[in-house]
């Protein structure tokens, strides 16, 4: 029972984390995009001194695409951190078998298809500004994460159909 | 026999058989049935009465 206790303490620590951590990251990638639209010359005159031989309009184009990108990331992960420390709150207070996680666990399922869906543009970024260089997002395909998607879409369900039951025996004497 | 010795008789909590006394349960477990039945010596049909409810 303890060794439950601490890995919910440690699940929730490292979920609050990388919830903040997620969402800094967020402001910063909105920052970077809002920057590159207001200041947009400047920034693609510094592209141009770094690389003189580079394409530096089709690196903006690259970097803001990028940004973008990051942007739809980040609040994929959101939802998913939203969802996961709610999950965890309801394990802390000892009842995590209800209705309510089972869509929760439905949301992780949809936010981890966006991200595997994500890969999409990040491969065709990689692919259409090459100019971006080392700077292209990893966008290889990932067989463990399309499988975690449908773990998590099965254990929804299965989740799902326990709550139903539990509320069933409930008040079972 | 009171409802305190019939809960422990039975090995119920006083609450659940509450419960059942006012007809708020929703199931009854065979268990329940049959330790209510043997410490009564009585029949099922004896404690349950069927009532068609109101729409």
């Amino acid at each position: 029972m303890l060794q439950k206790d601490r890995l919910i303490k440690t699940s929730r620590l490292v979920v609050r984390s990388g919830f903040i951590m997620n969402r800094l990251f967020l402001a910063a990638v909105v920052s970077g995009l809002l920057l590159s639209l207001l200041f947009s010359s400047p920034l693609t005159k510094l592209l141009v001194q770094q690389s003189p031989g580079d394409d530096a309009r089709s690196q903006m184009t690259g970097l803001r695409l990028m940004l973008l990108l990051g942007i739809a990331m980040s609040v994929a992960i959101d939802r998913m951190f939203v969802a996961l420390t709610q999950i965890i709150e309801t394990a802390r207070a000892g009842d995590p078998f209800i209705g309510a996680n089972a869509r929760r666990l439905q949301t992780i399922g949809w936010a981890l298809l966006g991200l595997q869906i994500l890969d999409i543009p990040a491969a065709l970024i990689e692919r259409f500004f090459p100019s971006m260089g080392m700077g292209t997002p990893d966008s290889a395909f990932s067989a463990a994460g399309w499988l975690a998607v449908l773990m998590v879409f099965v254990l929804s369900r299965v989740f799902a159909v326990g709550s139903s039951m539990r509320e069933e025996l409930e008040g079972t004497v | 026999m009171s409802l305190t010795e019939l809960s422990q008789a039975v090995d119920i909590t006083l609450a659940n058989l509450s419960i059942l006394k006012t007809g708020k349960a929703r199931a009854v477990r065979f268990s329940t049935l049959e330790a209510i039945c043997k410490t009564l010596h009585c029949q099922p049909g004896d404690i349950l009465v069927f009532k068609e409810e109101d729409d």
